[in-house]
């Protein structure tokens, strides 16, 4: 009796910690078979690197997660992160403003763009995942537009600290990075804009007749979102030390996988950063451990698939448990 | 005339609810056969039963001089039996001879014969003289017409006995007209038709005989001219009460509450006024389709409505959207909690602070520990049985939901509160319970209006009742007038006062 007790105990115990761990637990296995399989992984050097490589997209990432927790979905962050580090580069270069100027006037442009998604969605109620996908070709002509779909080079110094300097041994993308994660998480859990998101993504009739302004919250998610992939596109163009025309694609799917791999239907943003950190680990390992980069893609695309499904298995589990 | 279809003595058990016990039903060769009671009175599980859709926990189904075991729906249309639901069964985007052959197409060496399905289904429509094209899209057709197809449908599949549940509650008067010539054709073709209907009026139009339940069980069955409309309605309400209700004790007021000429520009709510007093319970009842809880949304701003004022206390207030009627401390509990009310995936206090967010906030942030005491405090004084304030709302039971919801509207000072369907899908007990707390909130001197289609409830917690019958206001009962007789009558549209 006592020891059946007691296996139900650990069961329970099992259970919680998965539940509570969630993508964290991926990110331990990583570690513990990288630790045995290169004596390169656990260095504080080669967190650090991994940490710098997560940066601009954790960035982007926690914009999309008010988009998609609020039941939207953005596929032109992408783009739009591009644009915004080639516009900076181009009002730097070619029409010679100042570092901030250029920066906030490029990010201004980023916040339009995600608001014009907005509207799009909530006002002209089309899907988002066409929303977006149209916006996606038209940020991407407005790039080769402006651009002439040719690199800026050469910009000046004092812009290229958001990407390469550091504060000590800390990267200064990795310390953006943690400010955006902490803002994220102050915005989604303590004001009324992340509440008003939870509820309109969990239940957009209920959150209307509770009273909530659903139609402002859906419009400011995706402005919300703008914002933040324009900043994680300012830091890529400063990593590169120019505005690359072709940079930024893959951005928004990455962005995306990262919000599924880490759960962050919980209600966290820091379900984004382990699923961001899920991705940059995987590929450290797959770099460590000389895996063809082609190959890398593969394992990748297994792994999204694979989050996913264990989230769903997770949250059985617990449903049954609280039965 | 020979029986068709007879089932005999079917029982039905739902969880904590016995739906159907011994129920009758014989439906004759071509005769157009009424199925008449109350809501709640078992007939949708009956057909259900019959259709295959439910399985009868006992008694026994003939069809044809045959015993029938259990069907699959599809079973028992290939049988012969086929049935119309309220909300069709159409596939939208596809055209009207798709539709009627769906699942049968005509194929030759493995090709869809499209010409063929065309040819044949605009002959069936051009049988019943009825003006609709065979290659039209659903979606471009009127309700009526996509009834029509539905029936058009059963009669390609040579369909004996066909079943319809309140086929005109959505058809006006000239549409219902050319239901019952299709429905005359059907019968000189043999067809038994079962027809649901809450109107007496057109039983005696088109019905040859009707079966009457109740509370699930069988009352009785008549030819439909031995037969008066009274003797009738004393058929489907003659129970007894058996439920009790808490007392109560409150002072009513002057009116506080009033709304006046309340429309949608349709038919489904026409110039609906009443007023609320002060420490009153108003029930509102009316039959399925009466325009209830339509004409609740429009008061609290959920829905457009085309005219019509809502008065706070002799002030006229404007209401264009549910912040609008929240502002003015209105609270709404709809009568789909899981889909309206309730955010089922988030905690039990994020649901109760959800209207009022500001009231949590502090510096301008949310204040987690004013969260967590204001739901403790609603946990305790509503006596919601849950582990914790974190719940999530999707574990907790009927019952225990509904008070979240109320908790909701409580917690954002709401003085003005609408309960519609507010026992629906919760057991007996927390029933009760519910009961008990509208008194509590009586007493408080809050203002109450319960809608209700549940004719023990609404004559059991009501202080005055107001009647709806197809989008108006038939009629309002004193208190001292109560009696399921009268709100019968003004249900189904058999009295109606002049307002």
């Amino acid at each position: 009796m006592s020891e059946k007790k007691s296996s139900k105990g650990i069961k329970d115990i099992a259970y919680t910690l998965l539940d509570k761990l969630g993508s964290w637990l991926l990110i331990v296995v990583i570690a513990i078979i990288m630790t045995f399989s290169s004596d390169k992984f656990l260095t504080s050097a080669n967190f650090i690197n991994v940490l710098r490589q997560v940066a601009v997209v954790l960035i982007a990432a926690i914009g999309i997660s008010f988009v998609i927790l609020g039941g939207g979905f953005d596929l032109s962050t992408g783009m739009n992160a591009t644009f915004a580090g080639c516009n900076a580069a181009l009002l730097m270069k070619n029409l010679g403003w100042s570092v901030p100027a250029a920066i906030l006037a490029a990010v201004f442009i980023g916040v339009v763009l995600g608001t014009l998604n907005g509207l799009v969605v909530t006002y002209l109620k089309v899907p988002p995942f066409i929303a977006t996908l149209g916006m996606q070709y038209i940020i991407q002509g407005l790039i080769f537009i402006t651009t002439n779909s040719m690199p800026i080079n050469g910009l000046p110094e004092s812009f290229n600290v958001f990407g390469r300097g550091y504060v000590g041994v800390i990267p200064v993308p990795v310390i953006i990075m943690l400010i955006f994660v902490a803002i994220g998480q102050v915005i989604l859990k303590y004001t009324k804009f992340g509440r008003s998101v939870i509820a309109v993504g969990e239940n957009e009739t209920a959150a209307k007749l509770s009273g909530l302004n659903v139609n402002i919250t859906k419009v400011a998610m995706y402005s919300f979102c703008g914002f933040c992939v324009a900043c994680a596109g300012i830091v890529l163009a400063s990593r590169m030390s120019s505005g690359q025309p072709s940079s930024g694609g893959d951005m928004a799917l990455q962005g995306i996988a990262a919000v599924y791999i880490g759960g962050t239907f919980k209600g966290s943003i820091i379900n984004t950063m382990a699923g961001t950190l899920v991705w940059g680990f995987m590929n450290n390992a797959l770099n460590l451990l000389n895996v063809d980069a082609y190959w890398q893609k593969v394992v990748l695309g297994i792994i999204i698939i694979a989050a996913v499904l264990f989230d769903t298995f997770r949250a059985n589990l617990a449903a049954k448990q609280k039965k | 005339m020979e029986d068709i279809l007879r089932l005999s003595k079917i029982n039905k058990s739902f969880p904590g609810v016995k739906a159907l016990t011994d129920v009758d039903l014989t439906i004759k060769k071509g005769e157009v056969h009424a199925l008449v009671g109350e809501n709640g009175a078992g007939k949708s599980t009956l057909m259900k039963i019959i259709s295959g859709a439910y399985t009868k926990d006992s008694g026994e189904m003939w069809f044809d001089g045959k015993v029938v075991e259990q069907t699959t729906p599809k079973e028992s249309e290939e049988m012969g039996i086929s049935i119309i639901y309220q909300e069709l069964n159409l596939i939208e985007r596809i055209s009207v001879a798709e539709n009627v052959y769906i699942g049968r197409y005509p194929f030759k060496n493995g090709l869809l014969q499209w010409g063929e399905m065309y040819k044949n289904a605009q002959a069936l429509f051009d049988e019943f003289d009825l003006n609709i094209d065979a290659k039209a899209i659903v979606r471009s057709l009127t309700m009526a017409q996509k009834q029509m197809v539905e029936i058009i449908k059963a009669v390609s599949i040579n369909a004996k006995v066909i079943i319809m549940d309140e086929p005109t509650s959505s058809l006006s008067s000239k549409e219902t007209e050319s239901l019952f010539n299709i429905i005359r054709k059907l019968k000189a073709n043999g067809v038994a038709v079962v027809f649901i209907t809450h109107r007496l009026d057109e039983i005696f139009e088109i019905c040859d005989r009707m079966t009457v339940l109740r509370d699930g069980h069988y009352v009785g069955e008549s030819e439909i001219k031995d037969i008066t409309k009274n003797e009738m309605i004393t058929m489907m309400i003659g129970r007894e009460l058996t439920q009790q209700f808490p007392e109560r004790s409150s002072e009513i007021g002057e009116v506080v509450f009033e709304v006046k000429n309340i429309s949608d520009g349709g038919d489904k709510v026409k110039d609906v006024s009443f007023g609320v007093h002060k420490g009153e319970v108003l029930g509102i009842y009316g039959l399925v389709g009466a325009g209830r809880s339509e004409a609740m949304r429009m008061i609290f701003g959920v829905d457009p409505k085309v005219s019509g004022q809502v008065f706070l206390d002799g002030k006229e207030i404007k209401i264009h959207s549910p912040r609008d009627a929240i502002k003015h401390r209105m609270g709404f509990i709809t009568e789909n909690r899981r889909d309206e009310g309730l955010f089922l995936r988030s905690s039990l206090s994020a649901n109760v602070v959800m209207v009022a967010l500001n009231k949590i906030m502090k510096n301008g942030l949310i204040n987690y520990k004013k969260e967590y005491d204001a739901t403790d405090g609603y946990i305790k004084k509503l006596r919601i049985m849950t582990p914790s304030n974190q719940q999530k709302a999707m574990y907790l039971s009927g019952g225990n939901q509904q008070k979240v919801v109320l908790a909701k509207w409580l917690f954002s000072d709401s003085d003005y509160i609408i309960f519609d369907e507010p026992t629906r899908g919760i057991d007996v007990g927390a029933r009760r319970e519910i009961y008990q707390l509208i008194n509590e909130l009586v007493a408080d001197g809050k203002t109450i209006i319960v809608v209700s289609s549940d004719m023990e409830e609404i004559l059991g917690i009501s202080d005055r009742i107001i009647v709806m019958h197809e989008g108006t206001v038939a009629g309002e009962i004193k208190k001292e007038d109560f009696s399921q007789n009268l709100v019968t009558e003004y249900a189904v549209g058999e009295r109606v006062d002049q307002a």
